[in-house]
């Protein structure tokens, strides 16, 4: 495998700075932990996201596209990319402009320049697996104590790469693992890749309510003390939906591995959550002090 | 009953896929978490648009009700792209101004795209202040909305890009039917 040296530039998208604040403060320590040098994408538009696919193809084309023309002009080699939803919109949008001769024509027509495609888009998932376990290790100064952790993968990153451009399937052991040298425990669970709603969760809320008691119900039945994301709009619809089953803290991945390598920063983001997970981690600490 | 057999044509040659490899095993509408709040499964859809049935399709509300999880295409044995066209008939049915039966849906689709639109980016709190607005859903999830001001979940201050003209461009020539 190749190095993974010099600064890494990302794509944030919309909430990494708003509703997932604690996935892009947790992000930013874990990064300043491991000495990674990470810079946003100058200037980054939106993707587009669902409303503009299900609406107008050009414009999600062209609201994606906007992002892969502003890395090649930066010089940037590897995007990564933090949000599964605008990884498979630019995804698309690449494929669209590589694979279609028409869809490059028009790109050229809008915005007279040309896409050359020397970008590569990678999920951040894929960046961590390239620095590898044992680097993560390294920097685990307060790792966990058996806490019981369900992996919720969601549905965009976890679907063939043949629809996405990303499959998490081979990943699933490196992140298991990775979870495993923070001290927490993966649950063995058959809702992980299930659907949360997505923006249902706001228009028909009804809906995402019962989507997400399935999800937590199977959760709390494998013993799950918590749920781990990757994904913002799951996360907020995992703590805010479901009426049913008893609330169950949400965490990011990132965050659960900042925790573990002992952030100093970590109340400022935790604050943010709308189910409390101080209770569950100050049990843990009292674990690490008794133990 | 009408069939217009335009339609499916038409349906093909826009997503550029063929539905008719299907052979309604019905693994999508069995793996479709959100079937149960749709008028016609996912299988039913693809069977009505070979059947021609433009106005059954275009106004229903599966089409809506989809949000594209990719969990039936990914079960589907002949790789028919159901999120793919489920998309395509959504457009199909905004551009012959079809009425919706998900009002909210489409409501909040534009007010989304009209963030973008204005900003390049998402403003989250606008969004959520202006879909709230127009949908007349102000007091659903008051509560959690207050906890998000309280712990400052949002951002508070929108910020744009600095190459709105690209954006703007991108409306201009995307012709802006969104």
């Amino acid at each position: 495998m190749e190095k993974l040296d010099g600064a890494i530039r990302y794509y944030p998208g919309c909430s990494l700075g708003s509703s997932a604040r604690e996935m892009g403060d947790s992000f930013q320590e874990l990064a300043r932990m491991l000495g990674l040098e990470i810079s946003p994408l100058e200037d980054w538009s939106c993707c587009g996201s669902s409303p503009a696919h299900s609406t107008n193809p050009n414009l999600a084309t062209l609201l994606a596209a906007r992002n892969l023309l502003l890395a090649q002009e930066q010089g940037v080699k590897d995007l990564m990319v933090m949000c599964p939803s605008c990884f498979v919109r630019l995804k698309q949008a690449e494929r669209e402009i590589l694979t279609s001769m028409e869809k490059a024509q028009e790109l050229e027509r809008v915005f007279h320049r040309k896409y050359r495609g020397g970008v590569r888009l990678r999920f951040f998932l894929e960046i961590l697996e390239q620095i590898g376990l044992e680097r993560v290790k390294e920097i685990m100064r307060n790792p966990f104590h058996g806490l019981k952790v369900a992996l919720y993968y969601g549905c965009l990153l976890s679907r063939p790469d043949w629809i996405t451009g990303f499959d998490v399937a081979p990943y699933e052991r490196f992140i298991e693992d990775l979870v495993r040298i923070a001290g927490a425990d993966p649950v063995r669970w058959p809702y992980s890749k299930h659907c949360c709603g997505a923006s249902l969760a706001v228009t028909k809320p009804g809906t995402s309510d019962r989507l997400v008691d399935r999800i937590r119900h199977y959760a709390l039945e494998a013993k799950a003390q918590c749920i781990v994301v990757f994904c913002s709009l799951c996360q907020m619809n995992l703590e805010l939906r479901g009426k049913a089953s008893s609330p169950l803290p949400v965490l990011y991945i990132t965050e659960l591995l900042a925790l573990a390598a002992g952030s100093p920063n970590a109340r400022k983001w935790l604050s943010k959550h709308l189910i409390d997970p101080l209770p569950l981690l100050r049990e843990q600490m009292s674990l690490a002090r008794s133990g | 009953m009408r069939v217009d057999s335009s339609f499916k044509e038409e349906v093909r040659k826009r997503s550029g896929q063929r539905f008719d490899a299907c052979f309604q095993c019905l693994s999508c509408a069995g793996g479709c978490p959100v079937v149960e709040d749709m008028d016609y499964n996912p299988t039913q859809i693809v069977r009505l648009v070979e059947f021609g049935q433009r106005e059954r399709v275009l106004a229903s509300k599966a089409i809506w009700v989809c949000v594209g999880c990719h969990a039936c295409v990914s079960q589907c044995p002949n790789r028919v792209n159901v999120p793919l066209l489920m998309d395509t008939l959504r457009q199909m049915a905004l551009e012959q101004g079809v009425e919706v039966p998900e009002k909210r849906i489409v409501l909040f689709h534009r007010t989304f795209l009209d963030q973008v639109r204005r900003r390049g980016r998402i403003y989250e709190l606008g969004l959520a202040a202006r879909y709230k607005l127009a949908s007349w859903t102000l007091f659903q999830d008051l509560i959690a909305g207050l906890k998000f001001l309280w712990k400052r979940k949002f951002k508070f201050l929108p910020e744009a890009v600095k190459g709105l003209s690209d954006i703007r461009t991108i409306w201009r020539e995307g012709d802006g039917k969104a």
